[in-house]
């Protein structure tokens, strides 16, 4: 096959570098779960959003730039709101957006596009942080109030449900029999140290949950590693083709959405603003280990459809912003703001030179 | 049964993750797998997760993985199904040992589209660059005088009409290139440099010891192009044949950089000038001595390294990215 090489050697270390790099994220979301868990109740969580189910869905999608938390971790923390009660509209809009309007991305994509240029066209770092950030927001809410109207029995797994339909607390697995106590109850009954060992518990309980759908996630992008790039760079010319393109593969590569940015700056160069936008804005939403992970709280048929909807919307939106003239690739001859990369220029600030002889 | 999907299995699985990330770090393998930043995160998650793994081996709540119908897990109905689930997460630990870091920098080698131009450097990759730079030592003993002939006088002008080039130097004449058995054909011109680089790295042949992303950034910054452009140079990296190449024989220098870790990692290349192209394997580690330019070619500064002579060398096997 000339479009792909692979063996068992590389998959291996690629499995489990993807693996090292994401576990950390998806302890700390279980953490956190953990402690929400034991110390939020869901009378609280109910009081935390505004009443109006639009002006809830906005601030949910405001929370990612204050809670901060990648895609693998914010699975965990919103399947655990839910079984609180949080409406599902709120955890999906939390969900999709957290990933990609967090300070630390926004930061990361500043830096990775301080080039100036990109697929050829000339492109200011901040703009490219802001579309990536007002478009993942956008998305996020728009498909938030879609969901939110659709009734919770054709959504969410069974196991969700008992738990949203919930008012009380809805804690860790209680695993003893018919007189097994309320986890309410036990909590309310326990004394601090003992709540600690119980949020320590609930971390470890949703860790294992995850990682299991993150191994197999993981597993399907490294079996990618061995896709040959080169395969995709004849679409690169082409407005539609190169958006959609890169859509798909960054659902397949399932880059971490702190970092996709550098990567996305440095191997698609050729490829439009539009396509890069689309890359940075669909993969922290919708990837494998992603689709695995969601089908923890959702059904698998509503994940799948979840996705498709996300696509068409994504690649729309971008197919938008690449008719904005000063952001299209220079075509030869033509009259288009594009231009050539700063090849004779220094990249580096004249306040920042790099060291040199003393 | 229950204790043990619910106490000791989910202990044993927590402890086997914790334990490979340590270990790894321990012996410094994680060097190859992650990043510096997510290096410091493993080694925190893999305390987190050992000490998670004894309060749940001591606990004796009941609060658990795969024992009741919550479990999230799509195997939990049956015993032989938790214990494929268990297996599943565990899997990547029993494949480790089979994995290879030259293995993958082999399939991203052949996958990957290499990196040449310069202006597509991430940041990261420059403040590394920097950090780089910033740690190279001052004191570094002066190379031999027969070895360095003093510097010319800087006076060339950019091609492009830009205005002389802080501390530019002239362009070497033209240099006898290798024959295709790597061997060399004739001395060292005398356009090669002492001051003002005595800060970079250098050989005790006096060499100054360049990377590919040394050359592709300096190919971008009229500093560091300054200290680069006309000195004799030793750049390790690993054979490519160039396809596209259509003017005089050229060939790619590569070496692989990473992101975050071993699965992003991707090649970036310079191009490497010779008489005629050498008889190498693909992704065979070579060694050239060389003088670095910095061409406008189709509007954009590259860098070709004009070669002198190349040999066959080891390989890096702790290919790390720059900074780190």
């Amino acid at each position: 096959m000339t479009w792909f090489y692979l063996n068992l050697e590389a998959f291996s270390f690629a499995l489990l570098s993807i693996l090292f790099e994401g576990i950390p994220f998806l302890l700390l979301g279980s953490l956190i779960s953990g402690i929400v868990d034991v110390f939020v109740s869901s009378e609280r969580v109910s009081k935390m959003m505004p009443k109006g189910p639009i002006s809830s869905v906005f601030l949910a999608g405001f929370m990612g730039m204050i809670f901060p938390i990648c895609e693998c971790g914010s699975v965990v923390v919103v399947r655990r709101f839910v079984r609180k009660g949080l409406p599902v509209g709120c955890a999906i809009a939390y969900m999709l957006a957290a990933p990609i309007v967090s300070p630390i991305v926004a930061i990361s994509t500043y830096k990775a596009f301080s080039t100036g240029v990109v697929g050829g066209a000339p492109m200011e770092p901040w703009v490219m942080m802001l579309l990536r950030m007002g478009m993942g927001f956008t998305v996020a809410v728009i498909v938030a109030l879609v969901v939110q109207k659709l009734p919770h029995r054709r959504i969410l797994q069974p196991s969700m449900l008992e738990a949203a339909n919930e008012t009380k607390r809805t804690g860790l697995r209680i695993a003893g029999g018919a007189d097994a106590p309320d986890f309410a109850t036990l909590v309310a009954q326990a004394s601090p140290r003992r709540k600690i060992v119980l949020a320590i518990q609930s971390a470890a309980s949703d860790f294992l949950d995850v990682a299991f759908f993150f191994v197999i996630g993981a597993g399907l992008a490294s079996l990618f590693v061995g896709f040959k790039e080169a395969a995709i760079l004849p679409l690169a010319s082409s407005p539609f083709l190169s958006i959609v393109t890169l859509m798909g593969l960054a659902s397949i590569l399932c880059l971490c959405s702190t970092t996709d940015a550098f990567v996305a700056a440095n191997a698609f160069a050729k490829f439009s603003v539009a396509a890069n936008l689309g890359f940075l804005v669909f993969g922290p939403m919708f990837d494998l280990k992603l689709f695995w992970l969601y089908g923890m709280i959702f059904k698998r048929r509503f994940v799948f459809i979840l996705g498709l909807g996300m696509f068409a919307l994504v690649a729309f939106l971008c197919w938008q912003v690449g008719t904005v003239d000063a952001w299209k690739p220079p075509t030869p001859g033509g009259a288009s703001a594009a231009v050539e990369a700063p090849a004779s220029q220094p990249l580096a600030s004249p306040e920042t030179p790099l060291p040199s002889n003393p | 049964m229950k204790s043990l999907f619910g106490r000791w299995l989910p202990a044993l699985t927590l402890t086997l993750w914790g334990g490979a990330i340590a270990l790894y770090a321990f012996d410094q393998r994680i060097e190859q797998v992650l990043a510096y930043e997510f290096k410091v995160y493993a080694i925190i998650a893999s305390v987190l997760l050992l000490g998670c793994s004894i309060v749940v081996a001591a606990a004796k709540t009941d609060a658990s993985c795969c024992v009741d119908s919550a479990c999230g897990h799509g195997l939990s109905r049956s015993n032989s199904g938790r214990i494929l689930t268990f297996a599943i997460i565990l899997l990547p630990i029993a494949l480790a040992p089979f994995g290879s870091k030259a293995a993958l920098n082999q399939v991203l080698f052949k996958n990957r589209i290499a990196t040449e131009d310069g202006s597509n450097l991430s940041s990261k990759l420059k403040e590394q660059l920097e950090k780089k730079f910033a740690a190279r030592p001052n004191n570094l003993p002066a190379p031999a005088a027969n070895s360095l002939p003093p510097e010319p006088a800087p006076n060339v002008t950019d091609p492009v009409g830009l205005p002389p080039l802080p501390g530019a130097v002239q362009p070497p004449p033209a240099l006898p290139l290798p024959t295709a058995d790597g061997s060399t054909p004739a001395p060292m011109p005398a356009a090669v440099s002492q001051a003002p680089t005595d800060w970079l790295v250098r050989t005790p042949d006096g060499l100054i010891v360049a990377e590919v992303i040394d050359l592709l950034y300096a190919a971008q910054d009229n500093t560091l192009r300054a200290d680069f452009e006309g000195k004799r140079v030793q750049l390790i990296g690993q054979y490519m044949p160039d396809p596209a190449n259509t003017g005089p024989s050229r060939f790619k220098a590569v070496r692989m950089f990473m992101t975050c870790c071993a699965a992003d990692a991707r090649p970036i290349a310079t191009l490497v000038e010779v008489e005629k192209t050498p008889d190498f394997k693909e992704m065979d580690w070579i060694k050239i001595t060389g003088v670095p330019t910095f061409p406008l070619e189709k509007g954009r500064r590259v860098s070709v390294l004009k070669a002198e002579k190349i040999e066959k060398t080891e390989a890096i096997v702790d290919d790390m990215p720059p900074g780190q």
